[in-house]
């Protein structure tokens, strides 16, 4: 996915001196060209309905949306630029937003801390590192709510497995879910032991394509680990930590199933980010108008997100 | 030798820190399935207990009978077998044919197209699911199983983006000699690349069916009828109902992961590889 290869399709320009040309040099032009350009239009042709209606159509649909208040049972009635306008001054969605910047505040270090350490740790060639690797990718392919559910099981408050653990550290009781402190890091708590095998996965690829022999040469100075970690594989896996790092970004933006079943959003909105928020307002409010508003913020962010990664990669990626 | 026992200490650091981390990933897994294991009484008892009471009695699986007959879950576990495998079929066959198209075939515009397809990925499902919705809802098409397989079937930008690389990859020449000898663009593809592709087409399918799997929030949006539910919703109208009936909800936590696990370990290889290679979902 870092980077797409160009790939010129062989067609009848290649190596092989053959077009259809040659084999019915008195058809017109035209109607050769469609002999080969039918064919594939017809293979295209499940992705282009695909793209047209479930990916370009709902996306100018949702934009027009959004500058409506459209509740699905009243008339659609244009308000410009209300809904964006609310967005930013109505104390409900600052707090929504709010929430959002520090789930990715929680979210993001974590996954990269443990990903990255996992991956370190792992890129070696003992036997036991593919039972490692499979036991710390599996909460990532296993089912969202399920284990989710697993997790809400262990965060309860007088029964839960987790405030058994901390009370042998003297850790006092804490109220994962019910307190508004608690809640929204505990769905970052889960959120990071479900991902970080998948970013870990990512980046033992990345480290696999390094040189040993750039290690070895380094141990032959005197580098010690973590000058090695420091030196050598920091900036030799810039690419894949980048893209790790926009994923992750992206990502943090996006929960919802995980939200949706250990707190609903709550105590009140305390752990309500800007995804959840979209599926209450569309769908349990019906407020379609400013929840597309709200979807087209989500998406602004993203795409400032991206933008400002590939500015500042110029400093960071070692190429 | 010497240099192994020289670095034995490092080694002994490096498996606890592994170790300890595989505890944090399992735990819950474990915690799942001791707790599917005890008796409903047994779960509110202070310190808890590591003991799967069930075990030891006469009909250790009472749990799971109760949870996939009685409260209809084997009719769940049918309904996400149908949906996912129907959605996984359908992005692998639209995939493969776009993908195959991308790289081997001539048309105007393609890569145009190409491009419009890895870019809307990057866009938010929830930018698109609101006038997905409002569509599904003028076609009729509420409360089926069609608003959860079609746009998955039609959609799989990762799919084709994997699938053009693969196909590419692959020599020309294959298809060249195949044409001199008058085979048509279907044929080419369907005897001698598709059968190439093999291992791509199947880490997409595992991936597509595990992602449809997990899926919660078309069946949120779509589904109305109990009979219609999927294992996902199903576990969540479940915790609806009976909040403290841990016992049971474990059982059929740990039933829904089980399908999973078992794809996951039959196609270990095909799985890491395609996630390794983007894993971007949708």
């Amino acid at each position: 996915m870092s980077e797409i290869r160009s790939t010129r399709a062989p067609g009848p320009r290649g190596r092989v001196p053959i077009s259809d040309n040659d084999h019915a040099p008195a058809r017109p032009r035209s109607q050769s060209r469609w002999k080969t350009w039918g064919p594939a239009l017809l293979f295209l042709l499940p992705a282009i309905v695909g793209l047209l209606v479930f990916r370009l159509i709902p996306i100018g649909w949702a934009f027009a949306l959004s500058f409506t208040n459209w509740r699905i049972f009243n008339d659609i009635e244009w308000v410009g630029l209300a809904n964006y306008a609310h967005i930013l001054t109505s104390p409900v969605s600052r707090e929504v937003l709010g929430n959002t910047l520090w789930f990715t505040a929680m979210y993001v270090p974590g996954v990269m801390v443990v990903s990255v350490t996992l991956a370190v740790l792992l890129n070696n060639s003992l036997r036991s590192s593919a039972f490692f690797r499979g036991a710390f990718f599996l909460p990532y392919i296993t089912a969202t709510v399920a284990v989710t559910l697993a997790w809400r099981w262990i965060f309860s408050t007088r029964f839960g497995l987790l405030n058994h653990l901390l009370a042998q550290v003297d850790i006092d009781r804490i109220a994962w879910l019910a307190d508004p402190a608690w809640a929204l890091p505990a769905v970052a708590i889960v959120s990071v032991w479900k991902d970080a095998g998948f970013y870990m996965i990512l980046l033992i690829a990345g480290l696999q394509t390094i040189d040993p022999g750039v290690y070895e040469a380094a141990r032959i100075d005197g580098a010690r680990a973590f000058r090695r970690f420091y030196a050598i594989t920091l900036p030799l896996l810039s690419r894949s930590l980048f893209f790790v790092l926009i994923l992750a970004l992206v990502r943090s933006t996006q929960t919802f199933e995980i939200t949706y079943a250990l707190t609903n959003g709550g105590p009140n909105r305390a752990s309500t980010t800007l995804a959840f928020y979209i599926y209450q307002n569309a769908f349990v409010h019906f407020e379609m108008g400013y929840a597309s508003a709200l979807a087209y913020v989500l998406c602004f962010v993203i795409g400032l997100i991206t933008l400002l990664n590939f500015h500042l990669r110029r400093r960071w990626v070692h190429e | 030798m010497s240099d192994t026992l020289r670095r034995a200490p490092a080694l002994i650091a490096l498996y606890v820190v592994l170790l300890a981390y595989a505890c944090v990933t399992l735990m819950p897994f474990a915690w799942m399935l001791i707790t599917s294991f005890k008796e409903s009484r047994d779960v509110f008892r202070l310190p808890p207990s590591f003991v799967p009471t069930l075990l030891y009695g006469p009909d250790p699986l009472a749990n799971y009978t109760e949870v996939l007959t009685q409260h209809d879950f084997l009719l769940y576990f049918r309904n996400s077998f149908f949906v996912s495998t129907m959605a996984a079929l359908g992005q692998v066959a639209t995939c493969a044919l776009a993908g195959y198209a991308f790289a081997r075939m001539e048309l105007p515009g393609k890569n145009a197209i190409f491009a419009l397809i890895l870019a809307t990925a990057f866009v938010p499902t929830e930018v698109t699911i609101i006038p997905e919705f409002l569509l599904m809802r003028q076609l009729g098409w509420i409360d089926s199983f069609l608003p959860l397989i079609v746009p998955s079937f039609l959609v799989g930008s990762f799919g084709t983006f994997m699938l053009r690389e693969y196909f590419a990859s692959l020599p020309a020449e294959y298809g060249e000699a195949a044409r001199i000898d008058g085979a048509g663009p279907w044929r080419i593809f369907w005897r001698i690349y598709l059968p190439l592709a093999r291992p791509a087409l199947i880490s997409i399918f595992v991936i597509a069916f595990i992602n449809n799997w997990d899926e919660l929030l078309r069946p949120l949006l779509y589904l109305n009828s109990p009979e219609l539910r999927t294992v996902p919703l199903g576990l969540m109208r479940f915790v609806g109902e009976f909040e403290a009936e841990w016992t049971l909800l474990m059982a059929g936590s740990v039933a829904s992961t089980l399908p999973l696990i078992l794809i996951y370990v039959l196609g270990q290889k095909y799985v890491l590889q395609g996630f390794a290679g983007g894993g971007v979902k949708g």
